[in-house]
């Protein structure tokens, strides 16, 4: 994984109010735990040293507001949710129009191809689709609040 | 050659010889074809709205064109043009950038053009409608498929800003300005707006969609009354009755596909130099009502990827969203 994903991830991770979030594809593995008081951050990736130097690492604990760990481990374990991530910076909308219902909200299962959200820059809109079927776990954005590219809007559970 | 190619060779003809007659036999020649079934075909363009004088011993004369938007026309104005390589044409649709959407998801190729005489859901802004009645406007989507990745993508819509306000010089002789990101304005009044779609993966884009709206004939009653900025149509601020709107979309089209390759090969700058050439408002203070937010400063142009640099205080502040107004 990227720092600047691994630093997205424990920004959201830590906006929640989830205490473990685990995730785990071929190369590594993520764990992040919210203790009370302590902040550790720990990531090993034996087998792509090059992947999260570690001295990288020490940018994402400024962001870590609450207490965050994380830990990435070279061993298999489930990746149980993945994320949708915004491929440009802009402004997060939820709904087609001001007035019109949310395309998705939490617990709704959508099918590979159905479109999640907007994100608009310079009146250019990008209507995210789902790559993959999957259900919302949790819209991780504002509703017209604005986005970087990379961004996670949605964390999502992979059907 | 199908008669469709026959009648568009000859409507090249006869305005390639502008106000002078080409006579029959010419034709017959470089067409091949019997002056009888050139007749013919004069025949059925007069029964499209074309007006042709035929004079005895001079040959025909092209006097008047209908200003239609057909598939025919726009692709006899059009040729060696990228965009507009293939036009799909509509009287009535609900929007040409939904029906653009459907096409790219069907395979159409990069400089396939949509053009409707009126749509029923023309879009702006959040939800807000683009007014769109029959018989005056432009209502247009161009489909793009540049190999750039997606944070690039809101670039193209300053292209096609800047294809406007040179289409209308070109054609109208009026002095057009854009006002950003990429609405276009003449005497301060809002004449053509541009609303894109993009539809992208994370690091690759599979096509944009240029939407654009240019009010060429509407009248003042046509005009909303609800508007948030001040709305013209290229008639009402130059005073004439109508302008082609035939001229007007060919214009566009080569327009964009000149500044459209002008990206290609030498990236946002020359585009972004055109378009700061184009805005009355850089360089002098401003306000932006972006969300919630009012922020002032003077504007500084626009950064690489479109967001508007407003600077103040020493430092540089960039805007993606909202409403620019000068306040000096």
């Amino acid at each position: 994984m990227e720092i600047k994903d691994l630093k997205t991830l424990i920004k959201l991770v830590t906006e929640t109010d989830i205490t473990e979030f685990e995730m785990e594809n071929a190369e590594e593995k993520i764990l992040i735990k919210r203790g009370p008081s302590q902040e550790i951050i720990q990531v090993q990736a034996p087998q792509a040293p090059v992947v999260a130097a570690p001295a990288a690492v020490a940018a994402p604990a400024p962001a870590a507001a609450a207490p965050a760990e994380a830990v990435a481990e070279d061993k298999t374990a489930n990746d149980k949710y993945k994320t949708i991530n915004s491929p440009i910076v802009g402004t997060f909308y939820r709904k087609p129009s001001p007035d019109a219902d949310p395309f998705v909200k939490e617990g709704d299962v959508v099918e590979s191809g159905q479109t999640v959200c907007l994100v608009e820059a310079m009146k250019l809109f990008n209507e995210i689709e789902a790559e993959f079927k999957c259900k919302i776990i949790e819209v991780l954005k504002d509703d017209a609040s604005p986005v970087e590219f990379g961004d996670a809007l949605f964390l999502v559970e992979p059907l | 050659m199908p008669t469709r190619e026959v009648r568009q060779h000859l409507l090249r003809l006869l305005r390639e010889a502008e106000d002078g007659h080409v006579s029959g036999a010419a034709l017959s020649r470089t067409l091949g074809m019997s002056r009888a079934a050139i007749w013919k075909q004069v025949e059925v363009l007069r029964s499209r709205g074309y007006r042709i004088e035929a004079v005895p011993s001079r040959g025909y004369r092209l006097v008047e064109e209908p200003d239609l938007l057909t598939e025919e026309l726009l692709r006899s104005h059009l040729e060696g043009c990228g965009i507009g390589e293939r036009v799909v044409c509509f009287d009535q649709t609900d929007s040409t950038n939904i029906q653009a959407l459907r096409l790219v998801e069907e395979g159409a190729e990069e400089g396939t053009v949509l053009i409707a005489d009126s749509q029923q859901a023309g879009k702006g802004r959040l939800g807000r409608a683009w007014v769109s009645p029959p018989g005056v406007n432009l209502y247009t989507s161009v489909i793009l498929r540049p190999d750039i990745p997606p944070w690039q993508a809101p670039q193209l819509t300053f292209v096609a800003a800047v294809a406007l306000v040179r289409a209308i010089e070109q054609v109208c002789g009026l002095s057009a300005r854009v006002k950003w990101p990429n609405d276009v304005l003449v005497d301060g009044a809002k004449v053509a707006g541009v609303l894109s779609e993009l539809l992208a993966d994370m690091d690759r884009v599979r096509a944009v969609i240029l939407g654009i709206g240019l009010n060429v004939n509407m009248t003042r009653e046509q005009l909303p009354e609800t508007l948030r900025y001040p709305a013209t149509s290229l008639a009402l601020a130059s005073g004439r009755a109508s302008w082609s709107r035939l001229r007007l979309a060919c214009a566009l089209y080569r327009q964009i596909d000149e500044l459209y390759r002008v990206y290609l090969d030498r990236g946002f700058e020359p585009v972004r130099l055109a378009w700061e050439a184009s805005c009355d408002l850089v360089g002098r203070q401003v306000q932006v009502a972006s969300g919630d937010d009012l922020l002032a400063g003077r504007c500084a142009g626009i950064d690489l990827d479109g967001a508007l640099l407003l600077s103040g205080g020493g430092a540089t502040k960039r805007v993606l969203a909202g409403d620019v107004r000068p306040v000096d």
